[in-house]
């Protein structure tokens, strides 16, 4: 017993001596930046522009990995004027309405005119660092022809199965619900209730019904148009498409803001800036497996050059969508209960 | 009443009982302190509460119910056979049928896909040989069965396995003189010897499943099939109604409560307890075969997900995950977090298991009993989000505490596990062993040192095993307080899953299992060994 507790206690000490040896090399001035697990992983975007912004601002930038990007907000919601955080990265403009009203981010001040996105940036306050449609996947080899609208999809057979998620957890998930509501308003419940013999399962986050889909479990998967990228780059795997719909489809556009209670406002700004740049988004395609915002020209990864985007993007203004979303969710909810 | 007589033959152990409780209302503060952090942060208290908690309670006690059942039966015909049963690698397999409730869950869960799915072995197999595909159970209420079944099923059969493999020799031997038939063997030798865990066991699984998270949203198929769970994460998450998920954590905690109370009335059957003996009476050749198809069945159904996992991982990225310092750097992290954490539950449920042991009154004993069970009632999410608060309510960064929150919490999520292994056999001692310990006049430290230590030893290890590798497994602690520097490997193989980067994933989960497995060949072994070792 008595060798036990010495030993736990030798292994805390370890252990914190280990953590506050990171807490305190810092003679720098430190950025810390709020992100979900994906963007901070080692095969994300964070590696690569840490480096990068590093580089150029004689300071330490630490990723803070949350596990959803909604947690962020939520964290640094709960943590208030005492966060940690100076930036707050991976919101997208679906619950960015909601991230506004909470009062805690600054305007950036950048002018972001060059930008390449599927509407004209204007906000005062989010970043946009990357975006894309949401699609459904097929893979080619199982199902050759993809329905090229929700109502064919509807009217496939019921073995056809698709993998979604749920909109109160993850951001593909309340991506799908805009889609549904913006293509075909208040007939939406009645999509809903016609998809309802194809749902597979509705996951909690986008990893676990991507693998679904991977494990050929599912047919089809709601993600991303950019998503064959990843397989065609890094596995010549050629299969796996997005369906178009006819309707038009719902973007996913990321951001990031500043938050007003950082101390290092121009430094922050500054690295909004670099990720909004040529030099910062570069690394964007490759790691995070979605559009840049600027145009990169030849620098954009050949797996991304022959992707088929859609014609027709689909919009909901953002008041409409933090004030009835919750609504929406109860209906798609009742819809395919 | 032999039961009274028992009591009183009871050691008198105050400090025991004193600190025990003092444990027991330290961790109920700290219940307490998390559900008010929460809502002192809730500014909000207006917030709207969209669910039909009746609905959810009626699903989940339903769910959970049939778990609990399916999972006992199960387990007790599985311990029963394994018992009996020797053949090379029965190690292993024992092994392999612990590790599976360690895991994380959406590992099992997906193991249990390439099996039962879709376009699982089986339908393949199907569609091969017969050309018929069939309707996958592993979605829906079945789907949510099958899996916990699978994951509590083995845990139970490890737990009662070390009841049976604890009767003694003599016991065995005055049995077999009588010519004790299969039936009447079960009934007189085997069934009590278990049945002092099944409540415990019981209510450690009911809780697994009702508050089961991942499992019931992957295999679910939809909302018509949750957890108050789930309508917790979504009250925090996404309508960041604080005092609402607080509401729903206190019913949940009240319906758990409830659940312990039960289990804890039931008054424990006595069971002698000694050192296992190869066995050397054997089963008839229609029970062996029983005994048989039991194992075949069971193996093929616990074991083929998971090494459905070890295939797809070894295949996947072994040597690309190996080659990263990053993998290297999560795996200490991991070890040493796993191994804090099994130091400390060991301590917690020490203190609680002698501590009920030695309590007379059947009140004080279910109260005892009831703090190890606290973690599996208050639900995962609410207790990340507490501690978190209670953390910065302190002014202590996050960063510092990390691995001390995670560390703790990974302890008390261990505990109820480490109290149903270590608790019955501690009883067993105590009442079988009362007298002698009084007549002897031994000191509390001296009833530990020699005689439960050394009587302990396997199952100690067996507690360390299954305590470090929950720590090993943990995803939903090290979720909120993990960063680009703190990073264990299952956090690492969900970053790997949420960056489309699935062959890194599986070779991660893969390395998990292997580690879990390791842990529950050598540790018992080990401590075992050392147990005797101190007694010599």
């Amino acid at each position: 017993m008595t060798h036990m507790v010495k030993f736990s206690s030798i292994a805390l000490a370890v252990l914190l001596a280990g953590t506050s040896g990171i807490a305190l090399a810092q003679d720098k001035p430190n950025l810390t930046i709020y992100t979900y697990d994906g963007f901070a992983s080692d095969w994300g975007p964070g590696v690569p522009l840490k480096q990068g912004f590093e580089a150029t601002c004689a300071c330490t930038v630490t990723f803070v990995g949350a596990d959803s990007s909604i947690g962020t907000l939520r964290r640094v919601q709960l943590e208030g004027d005492t966060t940690e955080a100076d930036i707050l990265l991976g919101l997208d403009t679906a619950i960015a309405g909601e991230a506004r009203a909470t009062g805690l981010f600054a305007d950036h001040g950048l002018s972001l005119d060059n930008l390449v996105l599927p509407e004209a940036w204007t906000d005062a306050q989010f970043v946009p660092f990357d975006y894309s449609h949401f699609a459904f996947m097929h893979d080619i080899d199982t199902m050759p022809e993809a329905p090229a609208s929700f109502e064919e999809l509807i009217a496939l057979p019921d073995t056809i199965k698709i993998a979604i998620q749920d909109p109160r957890s993850a951001t593909p998930g309340l991506g799908l619900l805009l889609w549904v509501k913006a293509a075909y308003g208040d007939r939406a419940p009645e999509i809903w209730a016609g998809l309802k013999p194809k749902i597979l399962t509705i996951t909690r986050e986008w990893s676990e019904s991507y693998n679904l889909f991977l494990e050929g479990e599912a047919d089809m998967v709601l993600s991303y148009t950019t998503s064959p990228a990843y397989h065609i780059h890094d596995e010549d795997d050629h299969s796996i498409k997005a369906a178009l719909f006819s309707e038009g489809h719902f973007p996913q556009i990321e951001v990031a803001g500043i938050l007003k209670s950082s101390d290092q406002q121009d430094l922050a700004r500054d690295f909004l800036a670099y990720l909004a740049s040529p030099e910062g988004q570069q690394f964007i395609p490759t790691t995070n497996w979605m559009f840049p915002v600027v145009d990169l020209g030849d620098r954009l990864d050949p797996s991304f050059a022959g992707l088929p985007q859609p014609e027709k993007t689909l919009t909901i203004p953002e008041e409409d969508i933090t004030a009835n979303s919750a609504a929406w969710i109860d209906e798609m909810l009742a819809a395919v209960q | 009443m032999p039961e009274t007589n028992l009591m009183l033959t009871l050691p008198k152990r105050p400090i025991r009982i004193a600190m025990a409780t003092a444990l027991s209302f330290a961790i109920a503060a700290l219940i307490a302190a998390v559900l008010w952090a929460i809502l002192a942060a809730a500014t909000d208290a207006s917030g709207h509460s969209r669910v039909d908690i009746a609905h959810l309670l009626r699903m989940t006690s339903l769910q959970a119910g049939l778990t609990t059942i399916l999972s006992l039966l199960v387990g007790m015909a599985l311990a029963w056979s394994l018992n009996r049963l020797r053949f090379p690698g029965r190690d292993v397999v024992v092994s392999l049928f612990a590790s599976a409730i360690v895991t994380p869950g959406m590992v099992v869960a997906f193991g249990l896909l390439s099996i039962w799915g879709r376009n699982g072995w089986i339908n393949q197999l199907s569609q091969t040989l017969f050309g018929i595909g069939f309707d996958s159970p592993a979605y829906g209420l079945s789907g949510i069965l099958l899996a916990h079944v699978i994951l509590d099923g083995a845990f139970a059969a490890r737990i009662l396995l070390a009841r049976l493999d604890s009767i003694p020799a003599t016991r065995l031997k005055v049995g077999q003189s009588l010519a004790l038939g299969p039936l009447q063997r079960f009934r007189l030798i085997d069934w009590p010897a278990m049945a002092l865990s099944l409540p415990g066991l019981g209510a450690v699984i009911f809780l697994l499943a009702f508050t089961s998270f991942p499992i019931v949203l992957l295999l679910g198929g939809g909302p018509a099939n949750q957890t108050l769970e789930v309508a917790i994460f979504s009250a925090v998450r996404l309508d960041f109604d604080l005092a609402g998920a607080v509401r729903l954590a206190v019913t949940q905690i009240g319906v758990c409560a409830l659940v312990i109370v039960l289990a804890s009335a039931f008054s424990p059957v006595p069971a002698a307890l000694g050192r296992s003996a190869q066995p050397r009476w054997r089963d008839g050749p229609t029970t062996r075969l029983l005994q048989w198809g039991v194992l075949i069945v069971s193996v093929l159904a616990f074991a083929l997900p998971l090494l459905s996992v070890l295939y797809d991982g070894i295949v996947g990225g072994f040597g690309r995950i190996i080659a990263q310092p990053a993998f290297w750097r999560a795996t200490a992290t991991s070890i040493l977090i796993g191994t804090a954490s099994a130091a400390l539950t060991l301590g917690l449920a020490l203190i609680l298991a002698l501590g009920r042991s030695a309590a007379r009154h059947p009140l004080a004993r279910t109260s005892l009993g009831m703090p190890a069970y606290a973690y599996l009632a208050v639900p995962a999410v609410v207790l990340s989000l507490g501690f978190f608060l209670l953390v910065r309510g302190l002014g202590v960064p996050t960063g510092l505490a990390a691995p001390f929150v995670v560390v703790g919490a990974n302890s008390l999520l261990a505990l109820p596990f480490a109290m149903a292994t270590l608790g019955p056999p501690l009883d067993a001692i105590v009442r079988t062993r009362g007298k002698l310990i009084r007549s002897l006049g031994l000191t509390g430290w001296m009833q530990f040192t020699r005689i439960e230590y050394p009587l302990l030893g396997r199952d100690i290890g067996l507690m360390l095993a299954l305590s470090f590798c929950f720590s090993l497994g943990d995803l939903g602690v090290i979720a909120l307080f993990g960063t680009q520097d703190f990073q264990t490997l299952p956090l690492m193989m969900y970053r790997a899953l949420g960056s489309y980067r699935n062959n890194d994933a599986a070779a991660i989960a893969a390395l998990l299992l292997i580690g879990t497995i390791a842990a529950f060949v050598l540790l018992p072994r080990l401590i075992e060994r050392l147990a005797h070792a101190g007694r010599r």
